[in-house]
């Protein structure tokens, strides 16, 4: 994802990393299940949406080594001391659902798209460590579908930030904030299977093969309990033919494939195209020496695009 | 090997090594496979001596309780780890036997000239042990998966019984006997006239001298932290042969038993590894060399017959190996003999000084003799530090190189270990 583009029009954005935003203290990390039906319910439709202007921290947060080992296992690495970024996302996962839940977020959560995701990792983080998380959402933008909003993830040990995200989502409406803005960030033109500016990169290095009920088993490790990753039938009601794959297992199973070459610091960006129905046999293509380079998700044969990552070192 | 001969071989000299401390089955490490823990081990062995990229020579090491999914365990950690993924790997198997046997097969190699580096070692874990499912429906599955028709996969599905479902777990039984490895050595105890005292009496040992070895540092470059443990997760510091009496018998029966959970190895999981080179290799890296590999003997005895005890292999395989040294039992600075039970090291002692022993089994003319026990396992054993079966030849060698690299050039160390199907693998080392 490229740096947003501060001309767009940014109602409630946190231009200086949330600071300015008042403080909600989480005594453990919520449950999605429980604020599902809170981020369910519709919003009234207001002109011009606003974002909520508090952050959420959860602090001392002791990480769960045997759901990360069944994190490890579904999503294709090996459970070792040092966690993969993807992890970390998971980890603030439940304070994003927290924020999209309460009264003064403007969208519900079902039917937002997650189109983006940037993640540095500013350092190794071990499984071993305490964590404190914050979450906050910013940089609501107008799209040619309706809104983009970011919601930003940021972890500490200490008081050392060790690992920062953001998730680009997108939030269709009927009536498109402006036809003529264009996105800010990197958000890939979905339609088109193909994201702006990445082409996808080389011969096939891996072949997948996804269970059906993939969906459910990495909603089992990530809590990620949308019902349009759990089973046909509820996907049917979201208008998906199939159940389709998380975004982020997709990029969490990527990353794996390279984990071993990573550097000890790493920036990953991923734009996510066409979803994966479930099952399905997708590759993986690109440069897996060097640990940092462009790679991509497809169908096999390569026609559609699924993922885009680029990796970077620090 | 003559003299001669192994005088036109190079050194292979120990450079190192690391394992992650060992943990408590269905402890620390109860959600890690062996896979995940030999990674572990092995990249804080690439990181403790700069390998990150490096193409080795191989990577020899194994599991004795292995998935059928993990047939090439030791290069898929590989893969995973920070080595070049060019560095060859194998898997080997010798039951607790694994570790040592390993570093025999990567040292000889280095010795032929074959390969300059190599890391030799192993991994178990007795909490994420392999489930087979019964053989009535192993057969079944099977059947159906050869089937060319529908109904043919019918019909062979059609075969499985209700009590083909249970699972089968692994035991610790030998297949011959069905006897478990505590209820043979509870036989072999009793015909040595094992005390119960002196078994609790060098499990006490055990633990006081691993917890010194700890409190004093000396893991700090062997040993690397994995997820929340820091040290041996079995390592009772405070135990004492007072406590240790109070334990019931868990193995033999009756009057005389005398094996208890705390003279016994408990199961662990864990792994460990050892960086094995040429002089040549260390020297251009400006890695130490702190040990070298001398000779190694392996012995099998039949135990399904009952004529010797499964455990004792080892008491073979020393003397043929001091005799082709030209070397006495009492020449050794340090003794490391594996504590599979205390009783296993105290009735291979006992051989040794026996005359009969010596004279009816061994063939020889004088019997062995004692030796100084305050040079055995003088950092603990598996009875403290708990027994990952393949990764305990890995955490001795490593331990005893550094041992006899602090004792100084020509310090000499002897390495016994037993292993199940009534097999011992022993090596000597030479302090550089």
């Amino acid at each position: 994802m490229t740096a947003p583009d501060n001309s767009a029009p940014d109602n409630g954005s946190a231009p200086d990393g949330g600071q300015d935003l008042d403080v909600r203290l989480l005594e453990s990390a919520p449950s999605v299940v429980s604020v599902l039906p809170q981020a369910l319910r519709p919003r009234a439709r207001a002109a011009l949406p606003t974002l909520p202007r508090h952050r959420y921290v959860l602090a001392d947060l002791e990480q769960d080594l045997a759901r990360l080992a069944d994190y490890r296992e579904v999503t294709g690495g090996v459970l070792g001391d040092v966690v993969p970024a993807s992890w970390l996302h998971v980890l603030t996962f439940p304070l994003h659902v927290r924020l999209m839940a309460d009264r003064e977020f403007p969208f519900p959560m079902l039917g937002m798209v997650h189109v983006a995701n940037v993640m540095t990792q500013h350092r190794p983080v071990r499984a071993a460590e305490r964590l404190t998380l914050t979450s906050w959402v910013d940089h609501l933008a107008p799209h040619r579908k309706g809104w983009t909003v970011d919601m930003v993830g940021e972890i500490r040990v200490g008081t050392e930030v060790v690992w920062e995200g953001r998730s680009t989502y997108l939030a269709k409406a009927d009536r498109p904030a402006t036809e003529a803005t264009p996105a800010t960030g990197a958000t890939p033109a979905t339609e088109h299977g193909r994201a702006d500016g990445h082409a996808i990169p080389g011969p096939e290095v891996a072949r997948w093969r996804l269970p059906a009920d993939l969906g459910r088993r990495y909603a089992k490790v990530s809590g990620d309990v949308n019902p349009i990753h759990l089973s046909a039938l509820s996907a049917k009601a979201f208008g998906f033919p199939r159940a389709i794959a998380h975004g982020m297992w997709t990029h969490a199973r990527a990353l794996a494939a390279v984990e071993p070459r990573l550097p000890g610091g790493y920036t990953v960006e991923a734009q996510w195209a066409k979803p994966i129905l479930l099952p399905s046999t997708v590759e993986l293509r690109g440069a897996l020496g060097a640990g940092a380079g462009d790679l991509a998700v497809t169908s096999k044969g390569g026609a559609k695009l699924h993922l885009s990552l680029q990796v970077s070192g620090r | 090997m003559s003299e001669q001969s192994s005088s036109a071989l190079r050194d292979a000299v120990v450079v190192g090594g690391n394992r992650i401390p060992f943990g408590k089955a269905g402890g620390a490490y109860a959600a890690a496979s062996n896979q995940a823990m030999l990674t572990a081990a092995l990249d804080g062995l690439v990181a403790r001596y700069g390998l990150a990229g490096e193409r080795l020579g191989e990577v020899a090491a194994g599991a004795v309780l292995k998935h059928a999914r993990d047939f090439n365990l030791t290069r898929e950690s590989v893969l995973g780890s920070a080595l070049a993924p060019s560095t060859p790997a194998y898997d080997l198997q010798q039951a607790c036997g694994t570790g040592l046997e390993t570093v025999i097969q990567v040292a000889n190699k280095i010795r032929l000239g074959q390969i300059d580096s190599g890391v030799a070692g192993g991994v178990d874990s007795a909490s994420d042990a392999p489930i087979a499912v019964g053989e009535g429906l192993r057969k079944a599955l099977i059947k159906a998966n050869h089937a060319r028709t529908p109904m043919q996969r019918v019909k062979a599905l059609a075969g499985i019984r209700p009590g083909d479902l249970a699972p089968e777990t692994p035991r610790n039984a030998e297949p011959r006997t069905g006897l478990s490895m505590g209820e043979h050595q509870a036989r072999t105890a009793k015909e040595w006239g094992i005390t119960r005292e002196a078994q609790d009496e060098l499990a006490a040992a055990s633990h006081h001298n691993l917890a010194r070895a700890w409190d004093e540092g000396f893991f700090d470059d062997l040993a690397t932290g994995f997820l929340r443990l820091s040290r041996d997760q079995g390592l009772r510091a405070d135990t004492s042969v007072d406590k240790l009496a109070t334990l019931q018998p868990v193995f033999g029966k009756g009057e005389g038993a005398t094996m208890t959970a705390g003279n016994s190895t408990p199961l662990s999981d864990g792994a460990a590894l050892v960086l094995l080179s040429s002089r040549e290799w260390a020297e251009e890296r400006r890695l130490p060399a702190l040990a070298r590999f001398v000779d190694a003997e392996v012995a099998a005895v039949d135990y399904v017959s009952g004529e010797e005890g499964l455990l004792m292999a080892p008491a073979y395989a020393v003397p043929r190996l001091l005799a082709r040294q030209g070397l006495t039992l009492q020449d050794f600075d340090y003794y490391e003999i594996h504590e599979a039970f205390a009783s296993t090291v105290l009735a291979t002692l006992a051989a040794w000084e026996s005359e009969d022993f010596c004279r009816d089994r061994l063939g020889l003319d004088a019997p062995l003799g004692s030796i100084d026990r305050s040079r055995l396992n003088v950092n603990g054993s598996s009875l403290a530090a708990g027994h990952p079966f393949a990764a305990t030849g890995g955490r001795i060698v490593a331990t005893l190189s550094k041992l006899l690299h602090e004792k100084g050039p020509g310090s000499r160390g002897l390495v016994s270990i037993c292993a199940a199907g009534g097999q011992g693998v022993v090596a000597i080392l030479e302090g550089c």
